[in-house]
């Protein structure tokens, strides 16, 4: 927590623009600020470390939002997004906005829009923001509070204003009647939900597609009933999960089949539904902690299996499994002949996936001490290696690009221009020939070099986002891990 | 790694079979530089997943960075330090900003007295911020606020996360130099400095350090 004054001395770029700044990232909710406890007249800002590191997941965001509901709701998140914090009025003029620049005929009316709002309210992904205590314009750093059942309460929104403003083209919304009730993305929903899609794929990949919807259905009615912060959901009812399944358009193999999936489904290892009890027909709920713990394991498998081979993942998971070995132990059961058993072990300890426990056994003073070297896996250790070693990999990713961006900004500027000039004389109907010309003023090896740096760029983010998703696995095992002690 | 033995003191309490090679080979490579600093690899990486969902993500992505790129909020460097009221040019909720943010010439503000409140001790070796906010405060403008200790903690743990800052390219210096003014003191503003600060100072000494 800094207080501004503390920061401008430290930051050479002038009080201006540090203020400008933190305004920003206040607007974009990744600083907060409360009155600092000594002195009701200043502020002491804190970043919000989750949300800035959110910021990596926005495309995945709009992604999901357009799968659940659609284009519209796309739109709406996106411009609230951009603006960080707004009012419902202004996302939905915006919102507007921009869908009719993409259409040319205007598709959606506010009022259609302010539906869309609702729905995304109702599912909680986005959230009020707290709003002015009744004496803030008198403080200097206003208190912001909000009662819990005002958190995803949509007021209404007067349509005709909007309307209005539409037709005569305005590009900023004036004052309007809600413009006091400030929107934001729901950050932790949308963490929910990026796990229930990890956890929806696992169930799909291990059994097939079919047990995928049922599994999506159940996880609905478990969030439902759950308190979101516990490790274990609270059990649901076969008859229950059946209704839901009935009352839901699912595929008729599903509805045909349901009995045999969901048994496949609780029998199986990995911990997707545990049966906690026979009651109402069976009683099914799931425990975080085990799932993401299998899931930690098979990432961290692949891991193993990619980086070193297929003799030291089974080493690895026998460790694993077994919790302590001996090295003659290991080289037995595993079928590995001893010089390369003890060159993986040695590898793997290298690299801190296997850890030592050493025992010592001391029978007589006479003897020389023998002592056992046992091997195991620490877990919770190895994870958070391996987090670690995902988030260099994202940030070499990332500054990687920033770099060959702007190493090549002037080329790559150069190109957008021509692209876009060429695009404007296309529209207007030049000949092909001046076209021809007019692309050849850019050589073709600058051309393909270009063709190169947005590859190469492609690859990278691909790869960002990948290393998001093992983050996002070994973080939630960590999570749950900890709430269960 | 001697042996231990009592006694005859020969024996070694390992087998040199256990280490894995028997007598007459040679032992492993012993290691004489440290590792290199990109080391080769040795087995390739998986290709990237390329699927639906993906390109829809590169498509986004650059969309998002491009639009907050050229929107008002991405702030660039080049602009003069002292521009006028920028309450207007900034798409920011104002009235939900600490006062002390928003921008002066364009709102009304008491002018308050100058005065320096020393709330409590120093609890870092910094030298004393307080005679330098004076300095600068009546260096850069004539109005005056009221003044604090900067007796913040700092943010720590950023390396992780200030790399996701550089999408929207904003203070990614910032913490970089936090870091180095706690080293650094300003011996010039430091030197000359008036006895007004100095009675403070002992009234707000931190309670069990020993005086001497």
């Amino acid at each position: 927590m800094e207080k501004l004054s503390a920061k401008s001395d430290h930051i050479y770029l002038g009080e201006a623009i540090v203020k400008k700044a933190l305004a920003v990232m206040i607007q974009h909710n990744l600083v907060k600020f409360q009155a600092s406890e000594r002195n009701n007249n200043v502020a002491e800002y804190t970043m919000i470390h989750h949300n800035v590191y959110c910021l990596i997941r926005y495309p995945k965001y709009l992604y999901m939002i357009k799968r659940i509901y659609g284009t519209s709701e796309e739109i709406l998140l996106e411009i609230l997004l951009n603006l960080g914090q707004a009012s419902a009025s202004n996302v939905i003029f915006h919102s507007a906005n921009r869908l009719n620049e993409a259409n040319d005929s205007e598709v959606l009316s506010p009022s259609a829009l302010h539906q869309s709002f609702q729905r995304l309210a109702q599912d909680n992904f986005i959230i009020r923001c707290p709003k002015l205590a009744e004496n803030a314009t008198l403080l200097k750093v206003p208190t912001l509070e909000i009662e819990e059942k005002e958190k995803f309460a949509v007021p209404n929104v007067e349509i005709e204003p909007i309307a209005r403003m539409l037709k005569e083209k305005a590009t900023q919304l004036g004052g309007h009647c809600d413009s006091e009730i400030i929107w934001r993305v729901n950050h932790e929903r949308f963490d929910i939900e990026l796990r229930n899609v990890i956890l929806v794929n696992a169930a799909a990949r291990r059994v097939d597609t079919t047990a995928g919807e049922l599994y999506h259905l159940i996880l609905k009615l478990w969030r439902e009933s759950s308190n979101p912060d516990s490790p274990v959901t609270t059990p649901v009812s076969y008859n229950v999960i059946k209704d839901a399944v009935r009352k839901n358009d699912s595929s008729p193999i599903l509805l045909e089949h349901f009995d045999h999936y969901l048994r496949v489904l609780y029998e199986d290892s990995a911990g997707l539904i545990d049966r906690a009890g026979d009651a109402g027909g069976g009683q099914f709920n799931l425990d975080y902690s085990k799932v993401f713990e299998n899931l930690a394991c098979a990432s961290l498998d692949s891991i193993v299996l990619e980086r070193f081979g297929s003799k030291a993942l089974r080493l690895f998971r026998l460790t694993r499994i077994q919790k302590f070995m001996e090295q003659d132990q290991m080289q037995n059961v595993a079928m590995i002949p001893a010089k390369e058993a003890k060159m993986f072990t040695y590898k793997l300890l290298e690299h801190n996936f296997l850890q030592i426990k050493e025992l010592k056994k001391g029978t007589s003073n006479f003897a020389p001490v023998k002592s056992f070297i046992l091997y195991h896996v620490e877990l919770p250790q190895v994870v958070r290696t391996t987090l670690e070693a995902s988030y260099k990999g994202l940030f070499n990713a990332m500054v990687r690009q920033m770099h060959d961006l702007t190493e090549n900004q002037r080329l790559l500027e150069k190109h957008a221009m021509l692209e876009s000039m060429l695009e404007r004389l296309k529209g207007d109907g030049v000949p092909d020939e001046e076209i021809a010309e007019l692309s050849d003023t850019m050589p073709p090896a600058e051309k393909s070099l270009v063709e190169k740096i947005h590859l190469m760029s492609d690859n990278l983010t691909l790869g960002q986002t990948q290393a998001d998703e093992t983050i996002l696995i070994l973080e939630s095992y960590l999570k749950f891990k900890s709430k269960e002690l | 790694m001697g042996g231990r033995g009592r006694g005859r003191g020969n024996a070694v309490s390992f087998n040199i079979e256990q280490l894995g090679f028997g007598r007459g080979e040679a032992g492993p490579v012993s290691v004489t530089q440290p590792p290199p600093l990109f080391p080769s690899l040795e087995n390739r990486p998986l290709p990237l997943i390329k699927d639906v969902e993906n390109e829809y993500i590169l498509v986004t992505q650059k969309d998002l960075s491009t639009r907050m790129r050229n929107s008002p909020f991405y702030l660039k460097k080049s602009e003069k330090i002292n521009s006028t009221s920028y309450e207007k040019e900034l798409p920011v909720l104002w009235n939900r900003m600490p006062a002390e943010l928003r921008d002066e010439t364009f709102t009304k503000r008491l002018a308050t007295g100058k005065s320096k409140v020393t709330l409590n001790a120093k609890k870092k070796k910094v030298e004393d911020p307080d005679k330098i906010f004076a300095k600068l405060e009546k260096k850069e403008r004539n109005e005056s606020e009221v003044e604090e200790d900067g007796d913040g903690k700092e943010d720590e743990d950023d390396q992780d996360k200030s790399d996701d800052e550089k999408v929207e390219n904003e203070d990614d210096v910032e913490e970089d130099l936090d870091e180095e003014m706690d080293d650094h003191t300003d011996y010039a503003n430091n030197y000359f400095e008036n006895g007004e600060a100095y009675l403070e100072d002992e009234e707000g000494q931190d309670d069990g350090e020993a005086q001497f």
